[in-house]
C-alpha cells in the first residue's frame, strides 16, 4: 500500500490532463449531485460523492455507439477510429464489481470488441465509499469493497490517500504521474482496514434474511402473480430502473443514415425490458405484453437467470434503480424483503443458493459488420412472400445447419433474422424466403437481381441432423413455419435414403398463401414421402382439393409409431400449445418434439437481451430445441 | 426524379414550418434529395403536383375536412407535423371548454358566424403515414423522418416515455428539482430536450401508446401539486387522447 498527499494527488491528476495521451474522467458536481464527466483539472474532482446518476458503464457500453459506419450504395463499410486510452478516477467499488459483471457478459459465448476495446485501454482508479447514498445496500450484496478489478483504489485518510495498486498499469501510471508517493506506514494500514470496515455498516437499507437465498425466494415466486401484480401496479414502464443499472446490459440496434443519403452509421443504444415494446415482434406478437411480466423479468434477470449462468446475483447494491423510480416500486431490498415474508408465511422453506457449475467460453469476436452477397434470384410466392437466392460475394459457402439463421442487412434500413430455408447440400448459394411485414422486410422485396444485402452468421443451434438419422420424420409447419423446416425437410429428401418414414404437414390460412405450391405438387407425387395440407378456410373463387381445417386437423390421419417418430414442429407463436397437446395425446415422448421458435432478435449473438425467455436465449440456446429442454420454461411456449 | 414536397398549414401556429425553415444548412442538403413545391414559410408559388405532403395544425372546423381529404388524394404519402396535427395538440384544450363559449371568446361579435368544433388531430379525418410529433417540432426529428421517407421506411417513432432519453441524456429528474413532469407518460423522440435545458416535459408529444396514468397523477400529487393541477397537466396536450372530443 502507498501514501500520497491530497495535493500531490492532485498534481497527479493535473499531470494526466496535461499529458493529450488520456482521457481523464472523474466524478463531478452536476446540480446537487454527481456524474462522471471529463475533467478540466484536479479540482473538479468530487471524491466524497455519494453516487453518480450514471454508473462508469457509459464509458465501455456508451448511450449511443457507432458500430460501424457503411457506404449506402454498395454496403462496403469502415472500421471506427481509434479513440484515446482513459482513465476514469474515482468510482465506487460497488461500480467496479458492476464492470466485472459486464465483462462476462460481454465475453460469454462470444465477445464483443466494441466493449472491450474500450475495456481494455482503460484505466480504473476507485475510490473507497466516504458517503453513501441512503438507497445503497452493497455491504449486503458483498459489493461495498473490493479487491480486485481495479488499477489503483484510494482510500481517504484525511489529508492524503492510501492507494492500493491493483495492476501492472496502474503502479506504472502511478510512478510516471505521481511525486512523493510513500509507502504506507502500519498505522496508515490498520487506518484503511477501519474505514472498511465503518463501510460495512454504513447502510441505511435492511435486508431481513441472507440474500444468498434470493434465486431460491425468486424460484419459490414465479407463478404468484397476483405478488407480481401488486408490485407492478404502479409501473410507468418507464424504463428508469434499467436504465440506470451499473449491471444492466440490453441494446437495441439501428441504422442512421447521413442527410446526403451516403454513409449510414449502425448505431446500438441502451434499452430495457421493462419498456413495453421490448420483446414484441413485427407480426404484432408481445412476449412480456404486461407491465408485471416484464418487472418480474428483470428480478429474474438479475436474481436468478444470471446468478444460474455466471454464479453472481447480477446486482451490485447501488441503490440507482431504488432512486430513480417515480412511484418507489423498484427498490430490490423492499421486493425481496416483501417475497421472504411472503413466501415465509406460507410456510416454505426457502435455504441459500447452491452456486452452480460455471463454464463461460469465448470463442472469438463477435462481428457486427456483415459479409457483402448478391440476390442472385427472386421468385415471388404469395403476394406477401418472396424467396431469395443469395451468394456470397467472396464466393463462400454461408455453411450453415438446417434450422440456422443468419441476420439480413437491407442497406439503409437495417437488420432482420431471417432462417435459411435451404439444405446445406445446396451448393454455391442460400435461400431465405421472406414474408413482407415491416421496414427491413419491405425494402427487401423491393430490392432486384443483382442487388447487394449484407448477411452476418449462421447463428443459433439448428436441427441436430445426426441424430435424426434412422428415424420416422414428422415434420409440421404451419405458415412461414416451412421456412426453416424446408432447410432440413429438403436435406432429408437430399439424402432419404438415410432416414426412415417421412410425412410432412402444412398448413396455412388460405390456399393462396401456401408456400413453394410448385415443390409441393412435387412432393405429393414422390412415393417416399407422406404429404398433407390443410387450409384453414378457402374462399369462393379459389379451388381446393385437401383438408379445411386448422393443422391439428391433419395429425389424425397419419399413423406412426410414437417411439419411433422425431416431430418437428414450426409455425405462428399459438400453434405449438395445440400441436405439442395432440402428440402428446398419441403418445409421442417429450424428447422426440423438436420446435423451432421466434423471438424478437437485434444481436444475434446473445448479447441484446431481446430474444430472451426466461433464462434462455432463442438467438444462442435456440432457435430449435428439443421440447423436452424448454417444456418448463414458462415464457417458451 | 426527386420526390415533390408540398407544405399545407390548418389551425396551428406554423412554429412547425418555422422550424423547417429554419434548418438552413442541413435544409440545403435535404433539398438537394427533394423538390419543394408549396411552403408558404419561404415561397409563393403553390403547386398541386406532390408525392410528400406535410400538414401542420389541428382540424377545428367542418369545413376543413374536405380540404385535408384533397390533399390526401393528391398525395402519396402524408406526413403530420407539430403537436397540433398529430394528436390534436394544445387546440384540444379549447376541447373542455363549451363550444360556444370559445367561439365568442375568439370571434366575439361575429362568433355565430364562424363554425368551429372540438380540435383534433389530422387522423381523426384522414390515415396518416407518418407523424413528426413536437411543438415545436424538433428539426432532428424532422431530418430522421425525411431521411427515412426519402429510404423508403416507416419512420420510426418510440413508443417508450420521455424518461428513457432523460436518463440517457444523465439529467438531474424534474422531481428531484422540485418541479413537475408529465415525461413518463409522454411519447419520447425529443432527446428529452426541454429537461435537458433544465425544465419539466409538458407532454407536447402526447401519450404513449399505454401509459399508466393514474400512476402518473398520483407521482405528481404525491410530490405536492392539487388534483386540479395535476389534471391541469393531463390537459395541456392529452385533451384529444383522454378522449375529450
Ligand atoms: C430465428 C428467426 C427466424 C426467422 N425466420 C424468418 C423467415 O424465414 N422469414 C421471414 O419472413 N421472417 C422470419 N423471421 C421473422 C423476421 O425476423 C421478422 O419478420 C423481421 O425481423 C421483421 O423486421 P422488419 O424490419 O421488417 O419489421 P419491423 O417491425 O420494422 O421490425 C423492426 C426490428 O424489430 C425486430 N423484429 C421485429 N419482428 C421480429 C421478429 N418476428 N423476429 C425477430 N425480430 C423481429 C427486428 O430486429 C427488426 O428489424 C424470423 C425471426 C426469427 C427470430
Ligand atoms: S423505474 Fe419504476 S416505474 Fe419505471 S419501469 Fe422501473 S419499476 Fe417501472
Ligand atoms: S438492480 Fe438496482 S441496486 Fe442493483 S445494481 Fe442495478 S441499479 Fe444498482
Ligand atoms: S433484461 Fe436484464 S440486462 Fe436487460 S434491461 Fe432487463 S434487467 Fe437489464
Ligand atoms: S425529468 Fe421528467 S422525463 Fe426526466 S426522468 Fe424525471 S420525470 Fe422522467
Ligand atoms: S420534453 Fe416533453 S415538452 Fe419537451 S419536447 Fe419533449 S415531449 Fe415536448
Ligand atoms: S440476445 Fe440479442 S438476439 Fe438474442
Amino acid at each position: 500500500m502507498k501514501i500520497i498527499s491530497k495535493d500531490e494527488f492532485s498534481n497527479f491528476v493535473d499531470a494526466l490532463i496535461k499529458d493529450e495521451k488520456w482521457n481523464v474522467i472523474g466524478v463531478k458536481a452536476k446540480g446537487d449531485k454527481f456524474a462522471f464527466g471529463p475533467l478540466e483539472n484536479a479540482n473538479e474532482l468530487r471524491l466524497d460523492y455519494d453516487v453518480t446518476l450514471l454508473p462508469p458503464k457509459k464509458y465501455f457500453f456508451p448511450q449511443r455507439e457507432t458500430l460501424f459506419t457503411y457506404n449506402l450504395a454498395d454496403g462496403s463499410s469502415a472500421k471506427n477510429p481509434e479513440t484515446k486510452p482513459s482513465v476514469i478516477i474515482g468510482v465506487h467499488p460497488y461500480d467496479i464489481v458492476a464492470l466485472f459483471h459486464m465483462d462476462e457478459i460481454f465475453r460469454d459465448t462470444k465477445s464483443d470488441p466494441h466493449y472491450f476495446e474500450k475495456r481494455n485501454s482503460t484505466v480504473i482508479i476507485g475510490v473507497n465509499m466516504q458517503k453513501m447514498s441512503k438507497w445503497n445496500f452493497a455491504p449486503y450484496m458483498g459489493c461495498a469493497i473490493v479487491d480486485y478489478g481495479y488499477d489503483l483504489m484510494l482510500t481517504d485518510l484525511g489529508n492524503r490517500y492510501a492507494i492500493s495498486v491493483g495492476s501492472q498499469k496502474g503502479g506504472e501510471l502511478l510512478s510516471k504521474y505521481a511525486k512523493n508517493v510513500n509507502s504506507a506506514l502500519a498505522r496508515d494500514i490498520q487506518l484503511v482496514g477501519q474505514k472498511k470496515r465503518e463501510i460495512m455498516n454504513m447502510s441505511q437499507q435492511k435486508f431481513d434474511f441472507s440474500t444468498e437465498m434470493i434465486p431460491e425466494l425468486l424460484k419459490e415466486t414465479y407463478e404468484e402473480s397476483g405478488f407480481w401484480e401488486k408490485h407492478a401496479e404502479k409501473c410507468l414502464a418507464c424504463g428508469s430502473c434499467v436504465l440506470v443499472c451499473p449491471t444492466c446490459y440490453c441494446f437495441d440496434v439501428k441504422d442512421n443514415p447521413d442527410l446526403a443519403l451516403e454513409q449510414v452509421e449502425r448505431i446500438r443504444t441502451w434499452d430495457g425490458c421493462l419498456l413495453e415494446d421490448f420483446a414484441k415482434i413485427a407480426s404484432g406478437e408481445n412476449f412480456r405484453p404486461t407491465r408485471p411480466t416484464r418487472y418480474r423479468h428483470r428480478y429474474f434477470k438479475k436474481g436468478k437467470y444470471l446468478f444460474d449462468r455466471f454464479g453472481f446475483i447480477s446486482c451490485v447494491g447501488c441503490g440507482r434503480c431504488s432512486s430513480n423510480c417515480l412511484p418507489n416500486i423498484a427498490n430490490p431490498v423492499e421486493l425481496f424483503n416483501d417475497m421472504y415474508h411472503e413466501i415465509h408465511s406460507k410456510g416454505v422453506k426457502v435455504s441459500p443458493a447452491q452456486t452452480p457449475e460455471v463454464n463461460i467460453q469465448t470463442e472469438g469476436n463477435i462481428d457486427y459488420v456483415p459479409r457483402l452477397a448478391t440476390i442472385i434470384n427472386k421468385t415471388v410466392m404469395t403476394p406477401n412472400e418472396t424467396l431469395f437466392e443469395i451468394k456470397m460475394d467472396d464466393g463462400s459457402e454461408l455453411g450453415h445447419k438446417p434450422g440456422q439463421f443468419a441476420e439480413i442487412s437491407v442497406f439503409g434500413i437495417g437488420e432482420a433474422p431471417i432462417s435459411i430455408s435451404s439444405p446445406p447440400t445446396k451448393k454455391g448459394s442460400f435461400e431465405i424466403c421472406v414474408r413482407k411485414v415491416g421496414n427491413v422486410t419491405n425494402k427487401l422485396h423491393t430490392l432486384k437481381v443483382g442487388d447487394k444485402v449484407g448477411v452476418r452468421g449462421p447463428f443459433g443451434n439448428g436441427f441436430d441432423v445426426d441424430a435424426l438419422k434412422g428415424k420416422d420424420l414428422l415434420f409440421v409447419a404451419g405458415g412461414l413455419g416451412i421456412a426453416p423446416l424446408r432447410s432440413l425437410f429438403n436435406y432429408v429428401v437430399d439424402k432419404r435414403k438415410e432416414f426412415g418414414h417421412v410425412v410432412l404437414l402444412y398448413g396455412c390460412k388460405e390456399p393462396r398463401e401456401l408456400l413453394f405450391s410448385k415443390e409441393m405438387e412435387e412432393l405429393a407425387r414422390r412415393p417416399d414421402v407422406e404429404f398433407k395440407a390443410t387450409v384453414n378456410w378457402c374462399p369462393d373463387g379459389e379451388s381446393w382439393g385437401g383438408n379445411i381445417g386448422v393443422i391439428t386437423t391433419l395429425i389424425p390421419q397419419v399413423s406412426f409409431d410414437p417411439d419411433k417418430i422425431y416431430a418437428i414442429v414450426c409455425g405462428p407463436p399459438v400453434m405449438y400449445k395445440y400441436v405439442i397437446a395432440d402428440l402428446k395425446a398419441r403418445k409421442v415422448p417429450d424428447d422426440h418434439i423438436i420446435v423451432s421458435l421466434e423471438r424478437r432478435m437485434k444481436c444475434g449473438v446473445g448479447k441484446c437481451g431481446h430474444c430472451q425467455i426466461n433464462q434462455i436465449y432463442v438467438c444462442k440456446d435456440g432457435p430449435v430445441f428439443n421440447y423436452s429442454k424448454i417444456k418448463g420454461v414458462p415464457e417458451a411456449l | 426524379m426527386k420526390p415533390k414536397v408540398a407544405f399545407f398549414d390548418f389551425a396551428g401556429c406554423e412554429g412547425d414550418q418555422l422550424q423547417v425553415a429554419n434548418l438552413e444548412e442541413d435544409l440545403l442538403t435535404l433539398l438537394g434529395q427533394v423538390e419543394v413545391v408549396s411552403f408558404r414559410e419561404i415561397m409563393k408559388e403553390h403547386n398541386e403536383d406532390y408525392d410528400i405532403a406535410f400538414i401542420e395544425g389541428s382540424c377545428t372546423r367542418l369545413q376543413d375536412e374536405d380540404r385535408l381529404k384533397q390533399i390526401r388524394k393528391n398525395a402519396k404519402i402524408v406526413v403530420a407535423i407539430g403537436s397540433c396535427a398529430t394528436i390534436g395538440g394544445i387546440n384540444a384544450l379549447k376541447n373542455y371548454k363549451n363550444l360556444d363559449e370559445v367561439r365568442q371568446i375568439v370571434y366575439g361579435e361575429s362568433a355565430r358566424l364562424f363554425d368551429t368544433y372540438a380540435a383534433r388531430p389530422i387522423d381523426a379525418i384522414i390515415p396518416v403515414d407518418a407523424y413528426v410529433h413536437g411543438c415545436p417540432i424538433d428539426r432532428n426529428e424532422f431530418l430522421q423522418v425525411v431521411k427515412s421517407l426519402l429510404l423508403g421506411k416507416k419512420p420510426e417513432v418510440p413508443n417508450y416515455p420521455v424518461c428513457v432519453e432523460c436518463k440517457k441524456n444523465e439529467n438531474i429528474c424534474a422531481f428531484d428539482r422540485g418541479q413537475f413532469c408529465v415525461g413518463p407518460v409522454t411519447r419520447a423522440g425529443c432527446n428529452s430536450c426541454c429537461i435537458n435545458e433544465g425544465t419539466i416535459c409538458w407532454g407536447c408529444r402526447g401519450l404513449i401508446d399505454n401509459p399508466n396514468e393514474n400512476s402518473q397523477k398520483e407521482i405528481l400529487i404525491k410530490y405536492g401539486l392539487t388534483v386540479d393541477d395535476a389534471i391541469g397537466k393531463f390537459k395541456l396536450y392529452f385533451g384529444w387522447q383522454e378522449g375529450k372530443r
